[in-house]
């Protein structure tokens, strides 16, 4: 059998697809608290301000996220809709395993088909070195996909979707 | 399996002019391919909790019935190979009958319907069968091209239970005579594709007397670890 197409999210979607505590990602057991921040822009620079961004990762263990029976939410799991200047924000634990980073699906109004990419909270010599980005492991652009530290346990990422220093995506 | 389902088989591309929204959001570079089965990986589990009663009956939520034409919505989630994808969590959401979305942006000049939000949630079975009970939303104009009007729709979000499963698509009416001047509905190439998205009337799942039946299953990627689900 063949897959049914993706279409776009469009504009309308807020209410239906918002999670309480989404943007608050639960595990069964809590690890060291972060927060990722960042903003989405278009080709022209400006802010998309009615995008929807999901986020899974590894728990702080490292092991698969599984189910944590209290929880509202999937474990492991985060969704937030983006605010009117682009901005998004996420409070989850840090991933364990070798090369923490999150696996990130953005849906907009304007996209037929959800972008995949993936946020490394590490830094640049490790994230080279990791066999997942191997495609890419000599290429400028991987800086993409590298969040910048701010103080303790923030760590900021944009993404650009389209034009000068367009954020890497990956097919599936 | 995945390989079979990359991009440009199955799904529009990211750039298609027709769509205007998709000229400053489309990636300009290609994208990369990672190994076969990167997002071939368990996804996430939603807790039985997160559905309750009477949230896939988008009917049931006002004071009173909503303005429409009622319909019974069912269909069945499965993979490529046909197997079904269960206890998988289905969201919709949809205009009202006048074409209105309870939705702060949307301006256009149809009424709001205080009897209907057009939101709805539920899980697959354990055969991968769905149901929702709503009515029929209609169809509203947009401001994409001079006289710009979306066919009637509803959009599904689906979790599936591998990343790789992970869609939204949206269904559409069969015979609606927008269908072939509507750029969303024709950015997918293949036309057997796109009738994919229509679903079909089926009386007998209708309720006589009350509600028409309408029916459409959705395929997504197979995965490893596909039949598991709560």
């Amino acid at each position: 059998m063949s897959r049914t197409p993706s279409q776009t999210i469009g504009p309308f979607f807020h209410e239906s697809l918002r999670w309480r505590d989404g943007g608050k990602v639960a595990f069964a057991a809590k690890g060291r608290p972060i927060v990722l921040a960042g903003r989405v822009f278009d080709g022209a620079g400006k802010p998309v301000g009615d995008a929807m961004i999901e986020t899974w990762q590894l728990s702080p263990t490292g092991a698969p996220a599984g189910a944590a029976p209290d929880a509202a939410n999937p474990s492991g799991y985060g969704r937030v809709e983006t605010a009117k200047d682009g901005s998004f924000r996420f409070e989850t634990s840090m991933p364990g395993g070798a090369l923490p980073c999150i696996d990130i699906t953005i849906f907009a109004r304007g996209l037929l088909k959800a972008l995949r990419t993936r946020v490394y909270l590490a830094d640049e010599e490790h994230v080279r070195a990791d066999p997942y980005l191997k495609p890419i492991a000599a290429s400028a652009r991987l800086k993409t996909l590298i969040a910048a530290k701010s103080g303790d346990s923030e760590y900021r990422w944009d993404i650009r979707l389209q034009g000068e220093g367009e954020t890497v995506f990956f097919a599936f | 399996m995945n390989d079979m389902t990359r991009q440009g088989a199955v799904d529009p591309p990211y750039l298609y002019p027709g769509y205007r929204s998709t000229t400053l959001r489309s990636p300009l570079e290609p994208l990369v391919e990672l190994a076969q089965g990167a997002f071939d990986v368990p996804g996430p589990l939603v807790p039985k909790s997160f559905v309750r009663d009477q949230d896939n009956d988008l009917t049931m939520h006002g004071k009173s019935a909503p303005l429409g034409e009622k319909m019974i919505l069912t269909g069945r989630l499965v993979d490529e190979a046909e197997r079904p994808i269960r206890h998988s969590l289905v969201e919709i959401w949809q205009a009202n009958a006048s074409g209105r979305y309870h939705h702060p942006g949307d301006q256009h000049d149809a009424p709001l319907d205080p009897n209907f939000t057009g939101i709805g949630r539920t899980f697959t079975d354990a055969d991968g069968w769905y149901r929702f009970v709503t009515i029929k939303p209609g169809a509203y104009p947009w401001q994409n091209h001079p006289f710009a009007w979306r066919p009637n729709h509803i959009h599904f979000s689906l979790l599936g239970n591998a990343p790789v499963q992970r869609l939204i698509t949206q269904m559409y009416f069969p015979g609606d005579p927008l269908l072939p001047i509507d750029p969303v509905f024709n950015s997918v190439p293949d036309e057997t594709a796109r009738a994919r998205m229509v679903s079909t009337l089926v009386l007998e799942t209708g309720i006589e007397g009350i509600a028409l039946g309408y029916r459409f299953d959705i395929v997504l990627a197979g995965a490893k670890s596909n039949p598991m689900g709560l």
